[in-house]
């Protein structure tokens, strides 16, 4: 256990090290880094997707994975633009969109938790089932012209110079942190995602768990698809497309293991620090998109070898020490 | 700014002298710095290549010391890759933008930012449809052109008798494919002529060679009665050329009992053309598009002309063009480009550079 921990600290250690080096390497290449509008745009761009990494962080330390999350954000954004352009006001609209983003999150929910089918499949199938709902609704065309205040909660700060999407980022985070690291709940995500036959006998009400997780993380999606509805003033039925895969590479980097069990949001915390910094340092100086998927999708091959190699290394020179241990006692025979 | 009065003067002088001209034609001054940047809807598209073949003729031409920047999002991230690049254009001290839009009015808000934030912001080859956040469309062609000359090569193809066609379109966001369409259904209504064309659907590949294949098989599938594809963009028209090629019913050996048109580039569809399966498609060039692009983007960010309906202006080698209210549009202002030019067997040889077999 205490290994584990130790592993734990090292790897988040070695996040801040690319972190600092990251941001080292950007103030070096392009002035314009260091401009604070910068900082703010750099949250911006990808806002609803480190929000949707928080709820993603507990789903897969739970040892489960939501992969219908963007097609949920896209879902909400386009119930709620359908609503509006038939009438229906805003307000009732993004209670509406949230509410089914809630309602799709109990349905994986229901599958996984109470049916017992792996979340990859169910989820898989909410992918392309929450999307189609969202095509259906605006069938390829886009729907925009929200009001003003709308918009604005989109793309005007809301908090000093902060836009509500990164307040909202920023609450979410740390009401995530204390819930997973300092309550009986965030224990159970824990012991569930190790060993869920354990769990079970230890009297955890698993079922109770992922079902809420799920349903969090459908509620928190649509939140984050009615934010791009107003970062973008417009929506259409790929809105937040292919998200998912983003959002997961950020919960993996942050070193969560996909099987479960182990991780932390201060490390998935670190990550998302790290991608969103090397991808804009990478735009500043003009570095195409697709080099800068490159770049990630290295750093994500690194993220899940590093730890395997430390594994496979320990276990070596712990296998050497017990063979001169043996060596030594068969010497004293 | 003494270099434009002396203009100015000039320009009056010669308004003085000459009755017959009567407005002045603003010449941009060559050798200002304007850090400007070139957006395609993504990358890895030739015809966004050609057209940043034009701009740097332009940027030579100019003696811009500062380099133009080419730089777009992938085709799978477009939407969201646009606006990340629009926004972090400000942040990097861009001063001018020269943006095809991909994402519809969700751009709108990140261009009018930019504005904002004292940038020269125009579009070209697709505007932002609002207008809002741009403040010149540079149009390659007349939009309600467009829409004619599909119709018409789709009358030429399928004859006096008509025949049943589909519309295999780019994304359902593109503003400057759903305008070509929506002119294209105006036409057909408005002319008994072509009474006889019948549209049955509209698809979209999204400017993806794959999933065009894709849809171009499925409306094979779903309309066996299918006589003709149009394809008003040049990813959509060479896979739905290949997907029918390969299913059989176009190209040699077949009465190409289904074939496609639209707008693609001569050097992409040469051999579609040959074996029958496009038998005539349209297209401007891209490379002067790019180029009159640049010149307008100049000559507004260095303050020689104001986005103004009226104000006229000279494009080097292309001549002078006037910026007008756009009649797609409302709000919008545009520089119309235009012509067409019509490709068939006749002439597709020489627009890709080669002798025509005997």
């Amino acid at each position: 256990m205490q290994r584990a921990i130790n592993g734990l600290k090292r790897w988040e250690t070695l996040l801040f090290i690319i972190f600092i080096g990251t941001v080292l390497n950007n103030v070096a290449q392009s002035p314009a880094y260091l401009n604070p509008n910068n900082f703010i745009n750099l949250f911006q761009l990808s806002i609803e997707k480190i929000i949707v990494a928080i709820t993603m962080t507990f789903i897969i330390i739970n040892g489960e994975i939501d992969l219908s999350v963007a097609s949920i954000m896209g879902m909400a954004a386009c119930i709620m633009a359908r609503l509006y352009d038939v009438g229906v006001p805003l307000e009732t609209g993004i209670v509406i969109a949230l509410a089914s983003g809630a309602l799709a999150g109990a349905f994986n929910g229901f599958w996984v938790a109470v049916v017992g089918l792996p979340s990859l499949a169910v989820t898989l199938a909410g992918l392309v089932g929450y999307r189609g709902i969202a095509r259906i609704m605006l069938e390829d065309r886009s729907i925009g012209g929200f009001p003003g205040w709308f918009n604005a909660f989109g793309q005007q700060p809301v908090l000093g110079s902060l836009t509500l999407g990164i307040v909202v980022f920023i609450i979410l985070f740390l009401v995530g942190a204390i819930i997973l690291h300092r309550s009986a709940f965030g224990r159970y995500v824990y012991a569930i995602g190790s060993n869920k036959e354990a769990a079970i006998y230890a009297g955890v009400r698993v079922q109770r768990v992922k079902m809420t997780l799920f349903i969090a993380s459908g509620m928190v999606a649509a939140l984050a698809g009615l934010l791009i509805a107003a970062r973008f003033g417009a929506v259409r039925g790929n809105t937040a497309d292919g998200f998912e895969l983003d959002i997961v590479t950020m919960v993996l980097l942050g070193g969560v293991s996909i099987f479960g069990g182990s991780g932390t949001l201060v490390g998935v915390g670190l990550a998302i620090l790290i991608i969103l910094n090397l991808r804009n340092g990478m735009s500043l100086i003009n570095i195409t998109g697709n080099t800068q998927t490159l770049v990630i999708g290295v750093l994500l091959i690194l993220s899940v070898l590093i730890p395997n190699w430390g594994r496979a290394v320990q276990t070596w020179i712990m296998r050497q020490r017990l063979r001169s241990a043996e060596l030594a006692k068969g010497g004293e025979r | 700014m003494k270099k434009v009065l002396v203009l100015l003067i000039l320009a009056s002088l010669l308004a003085m002298t000459s009755v017959a001209i009567a407005r002045d034609v603003v010449v941009a001054e060559p050798g200002q710095e304007v850090r400007m940047l070139l957006l395609p809807k993504f990358l890895g598209i030739l015809v966004f290549d050609e057209a940043n073949q034009g701009a740097l003729e332009a940027a030579a031409e100019l003696e811009n010391p500062a380099p133009l920047i080419f730089d777009g999002p992938t085709p799978e991230n477009s939407v969201a890759g646009q606006i990340e690049i629009v926004t972090n254009a400000v942040t990097q001290g861009i001063q001018a933008l020269m943006i095809s839009n991909n994402a519809g009015d969700q751009i709108a808000p990140a261009a009018q930012a930019a504005l904002d934030a004292g940038l020269t912001v125009v579009t070209w080859d697709s505007p932002i449809p609002s207008a809002v956040g741009e403040q010149v469309f540079v149009a390659q062609v007349d939009f309600n052109e467009t829409g004619k000359v599909l119709a018409d090569m789709a009358l030429s193809i399928l004859g006096e008798e008509g025949g049943q066609f589909a519309i295999l379109s780019a994304s359902p966001d593109a503003a400057n494919q759903n305008a070509w369409i929506a002119a294209m259904q105006e036409v057909l209504a408005s002319d008994p002529a072509y009474a006889n064309l019948e549209l049955l659907t509209i698809v979209y590949g999204n400017d993806q060679s794959e999933e065009s294949y894709n849809q171009a098989l499925g409306l094979v599938d779903a309309y066996p009665e299918l006589d003709l594809i149009v394809a008003p963009t040049s990813v959509g028209g060479p896979a739905a050329a290949k997907a029918l090629q390969d299913e059989g019913l176009c190209g040699e050996g077949t009465d190409n009992s289904v074939v496609v048109t639209g707008l693609m580039l001569p050097s992409e569809v040469l051999a579609y053309v040959e074996n029958g399966c496009i038998p005539e498609f349209a297209l401007w060039s891209f490379v002067d598009l790019g180029y009159l692009t640049y010149y307008v983007t100049y000559l507004l960010a260095t303050g020689a002309i104001e986005a103004e309906p009226g104000v006229m202006f000279e494009a080097g080698r292309m001549g002078t063009y006037e910026i007008t209210e756009d009649p797609t549009r409302e709000n919008g202002l545009r520089v119309l480009m235009g012509p067409f030019s019509i490709y068939n067997i006749e002439n597709i040889y020489a627009a890709v550079g080669m002798e025509a077999p005997e």
